[in-house]
């Protein structure tokens, strides 16, 4: 691939991390259904990995696997710190949204409503 | 020795992942093997702080790759001693809720014991963790294990107050995911010992945005203005040992890691105003929204919250004195708080709404409980014979020395708004006539809530009229804390090595 | 009115985030002296991992990753917390649609080869892209395949719990070896092997396969849960 072509990929993977924050701190901001907001999280987390795995790319850079004939590239790999911490916030990112819909389940049990305004009894 | 502090760590994961096996043989054992777990957490925590204390900060490294290759735990006096704090209120709050729920099949009941040895496993990594991914791990096993805590009840409101504690904490998470990505991106490293000798060569642009990132995460978990508007429904929604243990506990940790992030990591000036600031702002707004509540448990979350802000307070004003006072603070808060939850939980037992209205004339009824609430409140607004005086008076003594007069006369405005709010509930539970309509029913507190509150208040007693027992600990815990080159020193070269 | 405030909030983080990391420098080396370099020297000269994500996953913060094992431990277990009910109404699932019998034949036949290539994820985690998480996801799917396909699918929660704890227990102990021979929690203490070989890496493989385990018995724990609430 050529080096202009490289360069619109890179700006776009950026970007997308970028938005994606953003859209998901949007619905977590305004929404008022409470599985929107969890959605919302989750789009931040996936923002967030995005944004991990591209600070580690290395231009015309290869995965990060000693397999036979690549004994001695590691200058070309790509850096494989945030691809390990991506895997462990995407577990762990996993875990809190299984809690939360758990929650939203005990919600809905009682109120029969998946809206904010509605169940409100504590002060938000 | 007893074992290494990887032990205060891999001892109860490995508890974790045995309970549920050994539950489905006795049912007991799902109580015992925690509180056994805790009281080995508790020795070893305590012989360790003994030992750092003669030898010098211990430095274990994880998988045989030394700093800044591999994760660490750094057993300093500092770490130590907020290790030991934890894992001793863990204790006690396991033997206090030992008998909780326990004739009942209830399922939330059986798993209420995995949840509390992890919450207290996970301060306590998050405090010795020398390695800043590994403590946003931490973050999210106490995350976890504190927000199933809060919807331990059925009831509609601890589902809601646990989710919004939940929100909030995975925002937090994120950000701080952020801050970390920064940070690597710039130094190419996680160990804190490397990114604290790294931070000057950072760009200072980045290096101001990761550190509002990481306060903003950690503002949340340590109750910071405006960030703490999940900590009262979570204290007041939780059974009242978790309310306890996330006063004595989980804030801790997430104020150690504010400290360790703002002194050790980053050398931004402006930030100690900033914390000054913020910890005024919360101090203020939590003790006037206190005088406000009609909830008993209510008030006591905002009263911790209040405590926080001082703790914060304390630190920010920069020295060595301040960070005594602050660490002085922070301990007398972990065994005083707990025993006004501990009573205070026991006067409203069986009451539905938990007012304050309704313990009129329960001193008469329930004279032990009544003057242990009584003991932990003289305490905590800091009179004199008791725990909370030494730690405030050093306090206003920390921030005469660097002539801050505007912020000691809004302690002690503070102070006095504090004793308003605690001496109106003692006043009823000992001057007003008991009620049958309006007053709750006395209820005994049980034999083993019995034990965790009497050792609660002799420990404040104790530290009230002999202080001498843990300011030589408290001296070095500060000293340890305003030392960041010793403290890159002993991870990045050496320092102690451990003994086997 | 509240959704433009917070649009134009976020228009100004946006612009700022975008700003910053885009001064970052995607693309090239932005630093000399960080721990990649390490980690990808000693992953084949010491570790003889071909992996350098499965080393570093496992054994460089390998302590990451028994905390991430706790959190999904902890999230299962929490479920089972949370959705507690007094009434002993489950067991049951509300189905709107039975599926036909073209996706139940096909969910059969494709089970044991969704269960195959899952393992065969996990246990060549330290040799080719994969690793304990993403093979242990993999099984989960399978289950979830079945679960969706046959409405009276039952996994026995008992056998769920022991392989869960009795890989979480492993993974400890194992950590616990590392003290042999005066080492650390999570050292090696198994011979390394040649690179590139089923049995290399020392006890990497062997903890990998226990994550997969793990994760495996504790999403399907997950899914079952969720899908037995029934209101």
């Amino acid at each position: 691939m050529d080096d202009n072509l490289l360069k619109i990929l890179e700006i776009g993977v950026l970007s997308t991390s970028v938005l994606m924050i953003l859209i998901g701190l949007y619905a977590v901001l305004t929404k008022r259904s409470l599985i929107k907001i969890v959605i919302g999280l989750s789009i931040i987390d996936g923002g967030i990995h995005l944004l991990l795995i591209t600070l580690g790319y290395l231009k015309r850079g290869t995965a990060p696997i000693f397999s036979p004939g690549y004994e001695h590239a590691a200058d070309k790999m790509v850096d494989p710190v945030p691809q390990a911490l991506v895997l462990t916030a995407i577990v762990i990112g996993f875990a809190v949204t299984a809690v939360a819909l758990s929650l939203i389940i005990r919600l809905y049990r009682h109120h029969h409503t998946l809206e904010i305004d509605e169940i409100k009894t504590l002060k938000w | 020795m007893v074992g290494t502090p990887v032990l205060l760590i891999a001892i109860p994961l490995l508890a974790a992942f045995v309970i549920p096996l050994v539950g489905m043989i006795w049912k007991e054992l799902v109580r015992i093997i925690p509180g056994l777990v805790l009281a080995y957490m508790m020795v070893l925590s305590v012989t360790l702080l003994h030992y750092v204390s003669v030898h010098g900060t211990i430095v274990e490294t994880i998988a045989g790759w030394s700093p800044p290759w591999g994760i660490n735990l750094v057993f300093s006096p500092l770490t130590g001693l907020l290790a030991s704090i934890m894992t001793i209120l863990g204790f006690l709050v396991w033997m206090y809720s030992y008998r909780f729920k326990r004739n009942v099949d209830f399922e939330p009941a059986k798993k209420y014991f995995i949840f509390l040895m992890m919450l207290v496993a996970s301060a306590v990594g998050m405090v010795i963790t020398g390695d800043i991914f590994n403590m946003f791990v931490f973050i999210e096993i106490m995350g976890i294990s504190a927000y199933t805590l809060t919807a331990f009840y059925t009831g509609r409101n601890s589902a809601e107050a646990a989710f919004k504690y939940l929100m909030m904490g995975g925002l937090a998470s994120s950000l701080l995911l952020i801050a970390i990505a920064i940070i690597y991106s710039q130094l190419g490293t996680l160990n804190m010992a490397d990114i604290a000798s790294k931070i000057s060569t950072m760009n200072p642009g980045y290096k101001i945005t990761a550190l509002v990132f990481f306060i903003t995460a950690i503002g949340i978990e340590a109750e910071m203005f405006p960030l703490n508007g999940w900590a009262p429904d979570a204290y007041s929604e939780a059974p009242g040992p978790v309310g306890a243990a996330f006063a004595g506990i989980t804030v801790k940790a997430g104020i150690y890691v504010i400290i360790r992030i703002v002194f050790t990591l980053f050398d931004v000036p402006g930030a100690y105003d900033f914390l000054l600031v913020i910890g005024l702002i919360t101090l203020i707004v939590a003790e006037t929204t206190a005088l406000r509540q009609e909830r008993l448990k209510r008030m006591l979350a905002y009263s911790s919250i209040g405590q926080m802000g001082l703790v914060v307070v304390a630190f920010g004003i920069g020295t060595v004195e301040g960070a005594y006072a602050a660490l002085f603070l922070m301990l007398n808060h972990a065994i005083i708080k707990p025993l006004l939850f501990f009573s205070g939980s026991y006067l409203v037992f069986n009451s539905k709404e938990k007012r304050i209205c309704e313990v009129n004339g329960l001193g008469k009824y329930m004279p032990f409980t009544s003057v242990l609430f009584a003991l932990g409140a003289f305490a905590i607004v800091g009179l004199p014979p008791f725990a909370g005086f030494w730690s405030k008076l050093s306090v206003l003594t920390a921030a005469a020395n660097e002539g801050l007069l505007l912020i000691i006369s809004l302690i002690l405005i503070v102070s006095v708004i504090e004793i308003v709010y605690y001496f109106r509930v003692v006043n009823r539970i000992f001057f007003l006539k008991y009620d049958k309509s309006t007053s709750v029913v006395p209820h005994r507190p049980r034999f083993n809530a019995v034990i965790t509150m009497v050792t609660l208040a002799i420990l404040i007693l104790v530290i009230g009229f002999y202080p001498d027992a843990v300011t030589g600990l408290l001296h070095n815990a500060s000293q340890d804390l305003m030392n960041t080159p010793e403290y890159i020193q002993n991870v990045l070269h050496g320092g102690q090595s451990l003994i086997r | 009115m509240k959704k433009f405030l917070v649009l134009l909030i976020l228009a100004v983080l946006g612009y700022y985030m975008y700003d910053a990391l885009y001064g970052i420098g995607i693309g090239i080396p932005r630093f000399t002296d960080g721990v990649k370099d390490f980690y990808l020297d000693k992953t084949v000269s010491q570790l003889h991992v071909a992996n350098t994500v499965t080393s570093i996953v496992v054994n460089f913060r390998g302590f990451d990753t028994l905390g991430e094992v706790t959190v999904l431990f902890l999230a299962v277990t929490a479920l089972g917390s949370i959705l507690y009910k007094k009434r002993h109404d489950v067991g049951t699932r509300s189905i709107l649609f039975s599926s036909s019998s073209i996706v139940r034949s096909g969910s059969k036949l494709l089970f044991p080869a969704i269960v195959l290539l899952g393992a065969y994820v996990f246990i060549h985690g330290h040799l080719t892209p994969g690793g304990g998480f993403q093979g242990g996801t993999i099984i989960a799917t399978g289950f979830l395949l079945m679960l969706l396909a046959y409405e009276n699918f039952k996994v026995s929660h008992t056998v769920l719990s022991f392989v869960e704890s009795f890989a979480g227990i492993l993974f400890v102990v194992i950590g616990l070896f590392g003290f042999m021979n005066g080492g650390t929690f999570l050292q090696n203490f198994l011979p390394e092997g040649a690179l590139n070989n089923l049995f290399s890496g020392g006890v990497i493989g062997i903890i990998y396969v226990m994550v997969g385990f793990k994760v495996a018995t504790e999403l399907t724990g997950l899914i079952y849960t969720i899908l037995h609430e029934k209101d």
